[in-house]
């Protein structure tokens, strides 16, 4: 089932490694505007699923839309819509903070990429650190340059995986607003989140995920996540 | 460079469009980092990393050419009818077409080892950071597989002219040198096909069965030396491979290149610290889908005590996770077509051949040694003796061997030589080198930091060497009354009692001997 103007779209979308589901079909649409959470326990598949709308591994069955067209990692519409933020602590050894932003800046041809570059680094707390390389930074650090790595650049869609790992309180609170901020200029969201609070703050509706994957709503998702 | 103080270097990237934005990416990005390096980098570490590679460059080609040139004399001063492992064979196989065969193997192996590496790849950091971009892919992949290109084929020029050297005695220096540019510019052209393999989605048999046919041609061409006709048709064939992969390389799936990165830095760290294990595991590849269900019958059999579970486990491990047999195979028909050849290689050249083979072939063998012994606190939690646990895992590598080894000295014995008793010393060999690949797969790191050893033959990095050969001493230990047998060509009873000797021991050694330093079983 699809629905007219829906950002994301998934149909019994089934993943998993080694052609073995880890959870139930996941069917759900997310239309500009909202901000789709996605909890469950350990092990439950919820990384395996945000991995396979965001085309890092093959789904095992159904399948998901962006914008309407079938998720590809490879097409340049997919890579213009979607800004994904995984726990990849990888970079250029030899590239300063700043300049790995103002490389994606550049690469999505932003009219003002120093500008962008100095207003994320001053989002993210990082200005005093913007002239360091990635392995003079702590780990809450790196994981700031990542997030605004996937903010600075235009996206209709942004997918976060456990963006509030290793973020103090006031950064995670930050964070809440700028997501929500990116949901009310127009753009969709899916968060994998274990934190009530940033579930509550942002989530339109959540995604429970087991083995019978259920859509349920953002308060009812924050109880999954604190056992009540 | 003008930097600002919140480290953005201006001008740095140029505003463009698709390609050209692609590239100014790619410039950015080396510049800078170039930069950072410099910035970082003194003359003397400089000028210490240059005097200790020209020094380690000029050692390493003083010894391959020294090699080289008594290889040549011992090929020049042997009569290619007489000598030999197998002297006075009726059946000899012409010399020029085991040095085609071997030709033919060399290039299978480029095709093989560069699909595993892509060969068209991006680092882990370039699939984070360059991958995402709504830009052409073609500027970021280029420079590496042009790298990669450039260094395969010099490799392959100066390594194929050092084999004409000793395999074609009459050929000039200009002979030499038309073949060894043939085999270079055939090598490119393979990576070429490696790169076209790339390209295609689902990389079926028949495509690779393909590629498999077309690397016979190109593995003919260099025996055509000094007919220039073939280097011209190598090198139009590689050009032509080039052209193609150059304007397509963009195309290759971004999984794709990060899975060829990451195999690449892998294969080229345990290259650099000198670990075969490491290299071993990172060319291992993914275990193949059709092998997943096998021995599931025998697996879920209930096993009467933990010892035998294990036994199940590791024969289950095994069946499930070895590489084809081809490899193994392959190095048979070598060590055999090495022997027939009315090459005139003498007795103790063949054997190490055999040796060599023997542990390639053993080292083969320890995919799942070499995986358990990445987490010993497994085996550790089985109520069951580290020498217990070494005999399960030592199971089905002592049989594969031992039946790789009864194949090898059963077709010498075919062919007349040894005696039916070589069979058996060949199978008793096979198991104790069974015992040398479990032993190899926990093989320490080595540690550089302890110094040599003085000795009156100089200093000697002892430390180094013991975990080096950890594993091949065995293997090749397990090997030496086999390798007696057919030296002197006849299996005695004696020869076939100290085999059994030396495979008890190098047994009992395995199962019995300590943790070593790194921890490791």
């Amino acid at each position: 089932m699809t629905e007219m103007g829906a950002l994301l779209e998934a149909d019994q979308l089934l993943v998993g490694y080694g052609g073995a589901p880890v959870c139930g079909a996941v069917s759900v649409s997310v239309q500009a505007g909202e901000i789709l959470g996605v909890v469950g326990v350990n092990g439950a598949g919820k990384s395996t699923v945000v991995q396979t709308i965001a085309g890092r591994q093959p789904a095992l069955g159904g399948e998901a839309r962006i914008s309407g067209i079938a998720v590809d990692r490879d097409a340049v519409h997919f890579r213009r819509q979607v800004a994904a933020v995984f726990d990849d602590d990888l970079f250029f050894p030899s590239l300063s903070v700043a300049e790995h932003l103002l490389l994606v800046a550049r690469g999505h041809s932003l009219e003002y990429p120093e500008e962008s570059v100095r207003a994320e680094l001053d989002f993210f707390g990082l200005t005093d650190r913007a002239a360091a390389v990635p392995d003079a930074l702590s780990s809450g650090q790196r994981r700031r340059l990542l997030l605004a790595a996937g903010f600075i650049r235009p996206a209709s869609l942004l997918i976060l995986d456990e963006p509030e790992q290793r973020l103090d309180p006031v950064m995670r609170d930050s964070l809440a607003e700028r997501i929500t901020a990116h949901a009310a200029a127009g753009g969709a969201a899916v968060l994998v989140t274990h934190d009530p609070s940033l579930l509550v703050r942002t989530a339109t509706s959540c995604l429970l995920i087991k083995d019978e994957v259920e859509l349920v709503t953002a308060d009812q998702g924050a109880a999954y996540i604190a056992g009540i | 460079m003008r930097e600002s103080d919140n480290g953005v270097r201006h001008g740095a990237v140029r505003a463009g469009t698709g390609s050209t934005l692609s590239r100014d990416i790619v410039a950015f990005t080396r510049r800078n980092s170039r930069s950072y390096n410099r910035a970082r980098t003194s003359f003397g570490e400089v000028f210490a990393d240059i005097y200790t590679s020209v020094l380690a460059f000029g050692c390493l080609a003083a010894i391959a050419v020294s090699f080289v040139l008594a290889m040549r004399d011992e090929v020049a001063g042997q009569d290619p009818t007489q000598g030999g492992l197998l002297p006075g064979n009726s059946f000899q196989l012409p010399s020029s077409v085991l040095w085609a065969l071997l030709t033919y193997a060399a290039l299978t192996g480029i095709l093989t080892v560069s699909r595993r590496l892509g060969p068209i790849a991006v680092t882990g950091a370039q699939g984070t950071w360059w991958l995402p971009l709504p830009l052409d892919r073609t500027p970021m992949v280029r420079p590496t597989f042009l790298r990669r290109m450039i260094w395969v084929g010099v490799g392959s020029v100066l390594g194929y002219f050092a084999f004409s050297l000793v395999t074609a005695l009459n050929l000039s220096a200009t002979g030499h040198a038309l073949a060894a540019g043939t085999f270079g510019a055939a090598s490119v052209g393979v990576l070429g096909i490696a790169a076209m393999l790339q390209l295609s989605v689902r990389n079926p048999r028949s495509l690779r069965a393909l590629s498999a046919l077309v690397l016979v041609p190109l593995a003919l061409l260099p025996g055509f030396a000094p007919d220039p006709w073939a280097f011209a048709l190598a090198l139009l064939a590689a050009v032509g491979m080039v052209v193609v992969v150059f304007r397509r390389a963009g195309q290759v799936r971004g999984s794709e290149l990060i899975r060829g990165g990451a195999v690449s830095g892998h294969a080229g760290a345990s290259v650099f610290f000198l670990d075969t294990n490491e290299l071993m595991r990172s060319l291992a590849g993914e275990p193949r889908p059709m092998a997943a269900n096998r021995a599931a019958a025998l697996y879920a059999m209930p096993a009467r005590s933990p010892h035998l579970g294990l036994v199940k486990a590791d024969v289950a491990a095994f069946l499930r996770l070895q590489p084809p047999l081809t490899v193994p195979a392959l190095w048979l028909v070598a060590c055999l077509a090495l022997m027939l050849a009315d090459v005139g290689l003498s007795v103790p050249v063949q054997l190490a051949f055999v040796v060599i083979a023997g542990c390639v072939v053993a080292s083969g063998m320890g995919t799942v040694a070499r995986r358990t012994a990445l987490l010993p606190e497994l085996d550790a939690m089985l109520p069951l003796s580290p020498a217990q646990v070494r005999a399960s895992r030592m199971l089905m590598p002592a049989v594969a061997l031992g039946l790789w080894m009864t194949v090898l000295s059963g077709a010498v014995v075919l062919l007349g030589r040894g005696g039916l008793p070589l069979i058996l010393v060949g199978a008793l060999a096979g198991v104790g080198m069974g015992a040398g690949t479990v032993r190899g797969a926990s093989r320490p790191a080595a540690d550089w930091t302890v110094p040599p050893v003085d000795t009156p033959f100089g200093p000697v990095p002892r430390t180094q060497l013991s975990a080096l050969l950890r594993g091949l001493d065995v293997t090749i230990a397990a090997m030496l009354p086999l390798l007696l047998a057919l030296y002197i060509g006849q299996a005695t009873t004696l020869i076939l009692l100290m085999q059994a000797v030396v495979t008890g021991v190098v047994i009992l050694v395995v199962l019995y001997s300590r943790p070593t330093a790194a921890g490791q079983r």
